[in-house]
């Protein structure tokens, strides 16, 4: 919206406007052949492929596409902060120019706005609608100065959903974003399948308003007779009148937790409550029986959490001392256990089961004792506490990663002597490479020189005495070029060498030192 | 749609601000309009006289031209000009089919009309204005005038 479009060539109206059509996927009236042209235009990449049309227009994706296709906003109807320039008015429609474009009478119009000047038009004469100048369409209209549009493009204007309640004020520029991606008041199918009203983005989440809306105001059987008290009431308000308001429907005495069986109309049921002592007790017993439940559901993970540990425990023991190093002579209580006494009565069965510090929680559920009755696991704990243990393994682990830690100094020691080797290689066959375009230049220059001095030997025959005469000091540099570049064309004369530029010279030399 | 958009834009620039001489009198829809004008300048033909126009806009206006026509009731006459029949209708080159232009707009007509009254000297109808009121039934756009005078 900020650049100008490129204007199509006027021939091209048609399709330019069916393209803009499909990337809008705005209903338009008279869209009954659109989709066919669409198929055939072509065009921008963007351009859905005939497949993708198909799919589209199946009735499931075409509902979801519908949901999505807000209408873009309309310029000719925003609502402007301030005055316009009167210059940056549209003749016809009277409103800032939209897209606007420019006659070669320098008369300015929207695009849309002269496109419909000229639908009344005759093809072959159109004319300017201010000047009634005639227009050559092939080549106008003609972009607008940029200025133009950024003029247009910096009009503040109001979010066109204002009157909902959008407080927006920006640029113009931006108002096609706010609307179609931003504005929560932008309307939008409504999410109901059945219902095709429209729903504004912030309520979409809340799922069809509109028939509420409609039960609730304007629909003709919306009131009914509640059938317990016969009061007048909304149709929709009916069941939570029922559940919760209704004086007349018979409800249980609150006291039915505990055990009171007595059932009475709403109205009633306050007397009787205040009588009632299983209706006094059940607030208190409501709040133990939660107090419990969330007590158990703490539990729960606690003793999940116990059980992971003491598998791990026991993996770990068997791991360093397996089952067959039987030595009933490690001691095999654990002073922190409260338990240890019933392994100090019976020493020659040792126990597998070490537990936690165990005094923060409540007996390990059964399953975990008996899976580790010392009948099912024999080993001895060959270790005076679980700390010792621990720092035990700790200090494998310690001597695992330096071992790994020098494996990985070593490897790198020997990846950078490899990188240095593969270098050196290269660096060798590079010297080598320039070496040989080295002679090649020089074989190359040897060739074109040879081709001049023959050239001009035959040329300037003629001119050879007076340039002789002038240059005595040049035929000594010519001489040592010519011994220099070991061309071995002293035959063609130090005249002839003469005319060659002394660039050369110094050119040639250089190859020389360097090779 | 886009004749409404159009009309709604030039009645609010109606209720600001309108020419010395030309009133608006009732635009209750985007369908018929009618405004009231009077010539300003000291002109004997059309002294202490106001005149009422009724605008007729078509969907397709402003592309189209909206029918104009002087209606006559007791406090509105019809003003004697060459170009007005005496039956309202208006032979100006500015409402043809050729002749409009959607630059024009009910504002520009009402003070073209007007100037085409302030220049007129003459207290005449049309040729042949009893034969034409008498027999036409087109509507007034439908009308092939012939332009046969081009100062007034
Ligand atoms: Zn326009
Ligand atoms: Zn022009
Ligand atoms: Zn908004
Ligand atoms: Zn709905
Ligand atoms: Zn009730
Ligand atoms: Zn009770």
């Amino acid at each position: 919206m900020s650049s100008p479009e490129p204007i199509p060539p006027p021939n091209d109206r048609r399709s330019s406007r069916a393209s803009s059509n499909a990337s809008l996927a705005v209903p338009t009236l008279d869209n009954t052949r659109e989709p066919v042209e669409l198929l055939v235009v072509g065009g921008p990449p963007s351009t859905p492929s005939p497949l993708a049309l198909r799919a589209s227009n199946s009735p499931s994706s075409n509902r979801r596409k519908s949901r999505i296709a807000k209408l873009p906003p309309d310029v000719h109807l925003l609502e402007y902060l301030s005055a316009c320039d009167s210059n940056l008015i549209c003749l016809i429609c009277h409103s800032p120019f939209d897209k606007p474009v420019q006659l070669a009478c320098e008369h300015f119009f929207c695009r849309e706005c002269l496109d419909h000047a000229w639908d009344a038009q005759h093809d072959a004469q159109k004319t300017c609608p201010t000047c009634r100048g005639r227009v050559d369409t092939t080549r106008e209209p003609l972009p607008v100065p940029k200025i133009i549009a950024t003029m247009l493009d910096e009009l503040v204007v109001k979010c066109p959903n204002t009157k909902s309640g959008c407080d927006w004020i920006e640029q113009r520029v931006n108002v096609h974003d706010h609307v179609l991606l931003y504005c929560e008041y932008t309307l939008v199918d409504c999410p109901d399948f059945d219902c095709h009203l429209y729903i504004t983005q912030k309520d979409f989440h809340k799922g069809c308003l509109h028939y509420t809306e409609h039960q609730r105001t304007t629909c003709p059987n919306r009131s009914t007779a509640c059938p317990h008290c016969s009061v007048e009431l909304l149709r929709l308000e009916l069941n939570a009148h029922v559940k919760d308001i209704c004086p007349k429907v018979i409800v249980p005495c609150p006291g039915t937790l505990v055990g009171c069986t007595v059932a009475v109309e709403r109205a009633d049921l306050a007397g009787h409550a205040k009588g009632c002592s299983m209706a006094i007790m059940a607030p208190y017993f409501r709040d133990q029986q939660a107090r419990i439940e969330r007590s158990e559901a703490r539990l729960e993970p606690l003793s999940r959490k116990v059980g992971i540990l003491e598998d791990g425990l026991s993996k770990i023991t068997n791991m360093l001392y397996p089952p067959n190093a039987n030595d009933s002579s490690f001691p095999v209580t654990n002073p922190l256990d409260p338990n240890s006494d019933a392994f100090t009565t019976a020493p020659l069965v040792p126990t597998p089961d070490f537990r936690l510090p165990p005094a923060s929680f409540p007996p390990v559920p059964p399953s975990h004792d008996t899976s580790q009755t010392p009948l099912t696991n024999p080993t001895p704990p060959p270790f005076d506490s679980q700390i010792h243990h621990l720092l035990t393994l700790h200090g494998s682990l310690r001597d695992e990663v330096s071992r790994i830690a020098n494996a990985l100094t070593d490897y790198e020691g020997r990846t950078n002597m490899m990188i240095i080797n593969e270098n050196q290689r290269v660096k060798d066959e590079m010297l080598h490479t320039n070496a040989a375009i080295n002679g090649m230049r020089m074989q190359l220059h040897w060739l074109v020189s040879a081709t001049l001095q023959q050239r001009t030997g035959s040329t300037n025959s003629t001119g050879n005495s007076t340039s002789r005469a002038g240059g005595s000091t040049d035929s000594n540099a010519s001489g040592t070029q010519g011994t220099n570049s070991n061309l071995g064309s002293r035959s063609a004369g130090a005249s002839a060498t003469l005319h060659l530029p002394l660039r050369r010279l110094s050119d040639s030399t250089r190859q020389n030192t360097k090779l | 749609m886009f004749a409404s958009k159009r009309l709604s834009k030039e009645l609010s620039k109606l209720h600001d601000k309108l020419p010395p001489g030309i009133t608006l009198i009732k635009a209750d829809d985007f369908t018929e309009w009618l405004m009231d004008i009077r010539v300003i300048d000291s002109n004997p033909l059309y002294q202490d006289e106001v005149y009422r126009l009724k605008f007729v806009f078509s969907q397709t206006y402003p592309i189209e031209a909206p029918e104009v026509v002087f209606v006559k009731d007791e406090d509105h006459p019809i003003p004697w000009h060459p170009h007005v029949y005496s039956n309202g209708i208006i032979c100006l080159d500015l409402l043809d089919r050729q002749g409009w232009s959607p630059v024009h707009n009910v504002e520009s007509v009402c003070v073209s009309l007007q100037s085409m009254l302030t220049s007129n000297t003459k207290q005449e109808r049309p040729p042949g204005d009893e034969h034409f009121v008498k027999h036409n039934k087109q509507r007034p756009k439908d009308i092939n005038f012939v332009f046969h005078d081009n100062q007034v």
